[in-house]
């Protein structure tokens, strides 16, 4: 095992420690800070509970990543396909990103209802934009030659999109996926937070209104976890593509 | 290749594609409306929504709301980013203080902060604190990781030859820290900003007794589509302004660097 | 015996629109290559070179003339006809090698066997069998172009442009390259027309140099390169080499003024 591994190590050990003690002895209540071992215990009395509530969310949080993907591409690959189309759509669509999206959401309840529906739409929108926005870069930073070879040997449009312009965007739309994850999955999670009667988010509010600390911890501590494997699985997926594209660049 | 006459005619054509496409956006909007292919009662049109808007910033009781989250956004910031700054700068001096810290900044900064809310609600309870700190916390990572980030901007040579011309601390400070960290500092604050905006209404709309996130769940369970929308889009708006403006000063400030870049 | 004109150009010229006053790229360019003839453009930077090219491939329009393959006009890209090599090779860099020579055919529609044995049989022909499954990652500037001109020869064109092929490559890649290249050229006996803005290269290379003026880019001379073929490098130290490459020299950089005549001393 290396030092700074090591390190890390006894420095996570260290905090569990400091973390449990401090509960221990109540240097702060225990309505407000759940101890590692009160976490274990809240797991292992409601984890039926959190599972079905999981598998809710899982599902929005699918549904709105596999939605926002494809429409974050199409306008990506849309927004990047000229010159011109990305001098104008690149400046938008980077201040609209800037919205606090979360204040949407009331309006998304009244058109789609305190349902699944709602969540999946506050997912897609917040997912949407790294996704679209990291589709247009990745299109941008090449040379332009490749559209124009593609244009010589014959391609339509769609062609060119579909078999130039995406593979070498692809790196740059799973970065951009990555990104956005993290934001879908916290995303879908909060707004189930404000207004939902299922779900993890739901789960999280009706313990922390039952005084559960342990389990209100839980769910966060579950719902971080689930953000930081995706945020890692992608980063996997990003290095694995970028490998060509870096060997490349530097030529 | 591309013969442009300027650069300048470029970016007018550019900007007024754009001003196009929002007012199409716009009149499609209004006329689907119009047509009735979309209930007024569900998406209110953009005229609706102006007169709405217009009520709003005559309503006493929008403006005394409004002004709520505009001092709790305002105190977090100011807060958070002074903190912040000092911080970031001595994670970014100090190898050691940084190379300990930064991956827990980083770690926090990888999943978004919303969802700690209801931590802070059990901690804080649920009055002017509690949103409060759940807005400093969200500009206080941000900005701490753009500043060292910023210091680590600053050229080593540039200061080890101000240093042999016998520059003062202050005037390395001022002629080569502040150029060289300004940029990325202000893009930080930037970010903290919209953070921090997302994070108190987020916490508004959790439970508040006033503010606009409070105002807008309600007119979400009461139906009132027309308040809502009118300001929801403010608020958009609002923070589309707060952000361009930041981004003006960030590149303002930051004119020089190209040149300094091609070093 | 005279060989069938494969590309002619009449006349061409190009001009761009710009803040309503037009702005002439070129101007009544008017050439014509045979069959199994290597041709070059020289010119200074900027004088349209690549406008040029991309007329040629039908990528862009000529304001007025025309261009005409095998005596078809070219109004746009005819991949059956025209092949077309960038300077830098512009590999599809997610492909292997052979698959990137394969693409093009796949375009075509051209049926998966007989697009594997055309991609080999050209891979073998520019001497790279070996790297078939390498992506282009893993080969040399040199290399990668070679693939691209296989890439090329796989449409079975009857032109390949080449635009500055090997500008991207050091001096001694360069010359390699150039010998590779006529090595290939014999081969296939295709007709070439590269662009370059090496008088050396040009020269050496090809049986017609078309010497381009400065923007607006027009043909201010044909020089027939009398070199006797297979060429060999002594030849670039021979007088008539050394003649041909003054001539040249003056006709594209000898208006330019140099900044102590512009002072006016």
């Amino acid at each position: 095992m290396s030092r700074p591994t090591l390190v890390r190590l006894i420095v996570i050990v260290a905090i569990l420690v400091v973390w449990e003690s401090v509960r221990e002895l109540n240097l702060i209540g225990p309505l407000l800070l759940a101890s590692p071992s009160e976490i274990g215990a809240a797991f292992a009395k409601s984890w039926p509970q959190f599972l079905t509530a999981f598998q809710i969310t899982l599902v929005e949080i699918v549904a709105a990543l596999a939605i926002a993907l494809v429409l974050g591409v199409s306008v990506g690959l849309i927004a990047g396909s000229t010159v011109f189309m990305s001098m104008v759509s690149g400046p938008l669509l980077v201040s609209l990103f800037a919205v606090p999206l979360v204040t949407w959401y009331p309006l998304f309840m009244v058109w789609f209802g305190i349902g699944g529906a709602s969540k999946i739409a506050y997912g897609v929108v917040s997912g949407f934009f790294p996704v679209a926005i990291n589709t247009m870069n990745g299109i941008r930073n090449f040379d332009q030659q490749y559209v124009m070879y593609g244009r010589a040997i014959g391609c339509s449009p769609l062609q060119i999109v579909a078999r130039i312009l995406f593979p070498l965007a692809l790196p740059s739309i799973i970065a951009g996926l990555r990104i956005g994850v993290a934001l879908v999955i916290i995303g879908v999670i909060v707004a189930e937070m404000l207004g939902s009667l299922r779900g993890i988010g739901y789960l999280i509010t009706s313990y922390r209104n039952l005084y559960e600390i342990g389990s209100v911890y839980l769910g966060i501590l579950l719902s971080v976890l689930c953000a930081l494997l995706a945020n890692l699985g992608l980063s996997a997926l990003e290095r694995h593509f970028t490998r060509w594209r870096e060997m490349q660049m530097t030529q | 290749m591309y013969f442009v006459a300027s650069q300048s005619m470029l970016k007018a054509r550019v900007i007024i594609t754009q001003i196009a496409v929002i007012v199409a956006i716009l009149a499609a909007w209004e006329s689907a409306v119009d047509a009735h292919w979309i209930a007024a009662d569900i998406l209110p049109p953009p005229s609706t929504v102006m007169v709405t808007l217009g009520g709003l910033l005559r309503s006493m009781d929008f403006l005394a709301n409004a002004g709520d989250t505009l001092v709790r956004v305002l105190a977090a910031f100011a807060i958070g980013a002074p903190l912040a700054l000092l911080v970031g700068f001595i994670m970014g001096e100090n190898i050691t203080i940084g190379k300990s810290f930064s991956p827990i900044f980083n770690l926090v900064l990888a999943v978004p902060q919303s969802i700690f809310l209801p931590i802070f609600a059990l901690v804080f309870g649920l009055g002017f604190t509690e949103k409060l700190m759940f807005g400093i916390t969200h500009v206080f990572f941000v900005v701490a990781v753009s500043t060292m980030a910023a210091v680590h901007q600053v050229s080593h040579a540039h200061v080890i030859a101000a240093r042999s011309f016998g520059a003062t601390r202050l005037r390395i400070w001022l002629s080569i820290y502040l150029p060289a960290m300004a940029p990325h500092v202000i893009t930080g604050l930037r970010v903290g900003m919209i953070f921090n905006i997302i994070g108190i209404l987020l916490a508004e709309m959790y439970a508040s007794q006033s503010g606009l996130g409070m105002l807008l769940l309600r007119w979400s369970e009461s139906y009132e589509v027309n308040q809502l929308m009118a300001a929801t889009i403010f608020i958009s708006v609002v923070t589309i302004l707060i952000n361009e403006a930041m981004r003006l000063w960030e590149a303002g400030v930051g004119r020089w660097q190209s040149a300094r870049m091609a070093e | 015996m005279t060989k069938p004109t494969v590309i002619e150009t009449r006349k061409v010229t190009k001009t761009y629109n710009v803040n309503a006053a037009p702005v002439p790229a070129l101007v009544d360019i008017s050439f014509a290559a045979e069959e199994n003839s290597f041709v070059s453009l020289v010119g200074p930077s900027g004088c349209g070179k690549s406008t040029l090219l991309q007329i040629l491939a039908g990528l862009i329009p000529s304001s007025s003339g025309e261009v005409l393959v095998d005596g078809m006009p070219v109004r746009k890209p005819m991949p059956d006809k025209i092949a077309v090599v960038f300077q830098d090779a512009t590999l599809l860099p997610w492909k292997t090698v052979i698959q990137n020579i394969e693409f093009p055919l796949e375009v075509q529609k051209v049926p998966p066997r007989e697009r594997r044995e055309c991609a080999r049989a050209m891979l073998s022909l520019v001497g790279l069998s070996d790297f078939a499954e390498r992506y282009p990652h893993e080969l040399s500037g040199g290399m990668r172009q070679r693939v691209s001109i296989a890439r090329g020869l796989a449409q079975n064109p009857r032109i390949i442009l080449m635009d500055e092929p090997f500008g991207a490559l050091d001096e001694q890649t360069r010359l390699k390259m150039g010998n590779e290249l006529l090595h290939i050229w014999s081969r296939t006996n295709k007709t070439i027309f590269l662009i370059t803005h090496s008088l050396t290269e040009a020269l050496f290379l090809s049986d017609t140099v078309l010497v381009m003026s400065q923007r607006p880019g027009r043909i201010v001379d044909v020089i027939k390169t009398a070199l006797p073929r297979p060429r060999t490098y002594d030849m670039i130290g021979s007088r008539e080499f050394g003649e041909a490459r003054n001539r040249i020299w003056e006709l594209i950089g000898g208006d330019e003024p140099t900044a102590a005549e512009r002072v006016g001393l």
